[in-house]
This record gives C-alpha cells, sequence and structure tokens, in this order.
C-alpha cells in the first residue's frame, strides 16, 4: 500500500460544518497511527483554523472553505483556506490572548494550533483571503 | 450537544453532552447568561462536563466570560470529571488556575 493519500473538502462556511470538517480530517488522519490524544489535537487544531475563517474570514456571512489534508509516510499536513477579509498583522493574530472581538473570544485560537499541531504556517492578503497550513508528524515510538 | 441546569442553593450546575464549539457554543451562553441575570443569588458555577466530548476556544471563551461574572459574585467555578482530552485543553488554557477540579458534583457541593 502507498504512504500517500490525501483529501479535498469545500464547505461553506456555516457554523455547523466546523464539527464535520474536523471529524472529516480527524477520520482521514486516522489512518496514521495516531495516540487518542494526538488525534484530538488534530480536531482542535482544524477547528480552530475552520471556525477563524467562518467568524474573521467571513465576519459569519457566507463564503467558501476549502479544506485539504494529506500525508506522506508519517507526516501529515492540513491545509485551511478562505477568501474573505484576511489577516492585516499576521504576527499580531498569533499573539496569545490576541482577539478582534475580545467580548466574545479568548483569544488561543492560534495558540491551540501552535500548540497541538508540530508546524503552523499562516499566509495572508487583506481582502484576498487567508490559508493556514498545519503539519503533524507522527512519532516514531521505536526511537 | 445537550446540556442541563440545576440550581442547587447559591450553586448552578451545568450538565454538558456533546460537543461545544462555534456552532453549540452561543445558544449555551444564552441560557446560562439568562440564569445568571434571573437568578442574582447564584454564586458558583459547577460544570459537569462528564458527557462533554469535545470543547475548542469557542466554547471555553463561553465558560470564561461566565467566570468574569462569578469572580463579581465573590464565586468559584469548578469542573466535574472532565475527560483527559478536555483536562488538557482547559489546563493549557490556565483554567487550572482559576477553575478547581473534581470526580463528583455532590462533593463540590459538600465543600462549598
Amino acid at each position: 500500500m502507498t504512504s500517500t493519500n490525501w483529501i479535498k473538502l469545500e464547505i461553506p462556511s456555516d457554523t455547523r460544518n466546523v464539527a464535520f470538517a474536523r471529524t472529516a480530517v480527524a477520520l482521514f488522519a486516522s489512518q496514521l497511527d495516531w495516540t487518542l490524544d494526538e488525534l484530538e489535537d488534530i480536531k482542535v487544531a482544524v477547528s480552530e483554523a475552520v471556525s477563524n475563517s467562518v467568524i474573521h474570514g467571513y465576519g459569519l456571512q457566507e463564503g467558501l472553505v476549502k479544506i485539504g489534508a494529506s500525508y506522506t509516510g508519517p507526516e501529515l499536513r492540513i491545509v485551511i483556506e478562505d477568501f474573505g477579509r484576511g489577516i492585516a498583522d499576521i504576527e499580531q493574530a498569533q499573539e496569545v490572548g490576541f482577539t478582534s472581538i475580545p467580548e466574545e473570544r479568548m483569544g488561543l485560537g492560534f495558540t491551540f494550533m501552535h500548540e497541538y499541531m508540530d508546524e503552523v504556517l499562516v499566509a495572508s492578503q487583506v481582502d484576498t483571503g487567508t490559508t493556514i497550513t498545519m503539519i503533524k508528524r507522527v512519532r516514531d515510538l521505536e526511537s | 450537544m445537550q446540556y442541563h441546569f440545576q440550581l442547587e442553593g447559591q450553586s448552578l450546575i451545568a450538565t454538558l453532552r456533546g460537543e461545544l464549539d462555534l456552532h453549540t457554543s452561543p445558544r449555551f451562553k444564552e441560557e446560562l447568561t439568562r440564569l445568571f441575570e434571573t437568578h442574582s443569588n447564584v454564586t458558583h458555577l459547577i460544570m459537569d462536563v462528564k458527557g462533554l466530548s469535545f470543547v475548542d476556544s469557542s466554547g471555553l471563551g463561553v465558560i470564561l466570560g461566565r467566570y468574569r461574572e462569578l469572580q463579581e459574585r465573590g464565586g468559584r467555578l469548578f469542573f466535574v470529571q472532565a475527560n483527559p482530552q478536555v483536562k488538557r485543553i482547559l489546563q493549557m488554557s490556565g483554567f487550572q488556575k482559576i477553575a478547581e477540579f473534581s470526580n463528583s458534583t455532590s462533593d463540590v457541593l459538600e465543600r462549598i
């Protein structure tokens, strides 16, 4: 069996689809050998990234969220893309506790993504959209 | 996501079942806020999270918002029977500094 596989999903930015997205990606990711905690980490990271697109990218308005997940060997790569407002200051957006909606949000979305994934890359352009790429590698228990 | 509330003296017990995220948290927040408003004697919030299978920052934001209210009332926040994954995200978000963790609601009620 080949050690490469991928999925692509396109969903409207509806809050109901956040659970679908994290569950679908976790189900795909489970083809690799994760611990239960690690699978939960992936679910949280996807939930945060998709929630960001829905709330911040599209301001809870209609929009398209593209989700890609793939792996090559032990490396899982997840890409969440929206075509919304974009992020003006990417560094500030990733600071612990920073949020543009302080009365409702904790500002921990990016913190969880960074904590639960091995790498998080954010590319964004104002009024064009945001792409979050997250990588997580299966730990080699033998080493 | 299912939840129900129970008033026990000055404590509000919220029992959650399912997933608390961007979609499910607004209604939960609304209900919780309404109960806080209509029951000004409520001082403590006991979150029975045994049946909570998933929570992310959207759900945690709602709980933190109510904690601020509890603080103003001089109350305490408790989590009962958090599963290991939920406990981990709560701890990572700093809830272990502001909340107490317990294995049973009756223990908490005795302690208050």
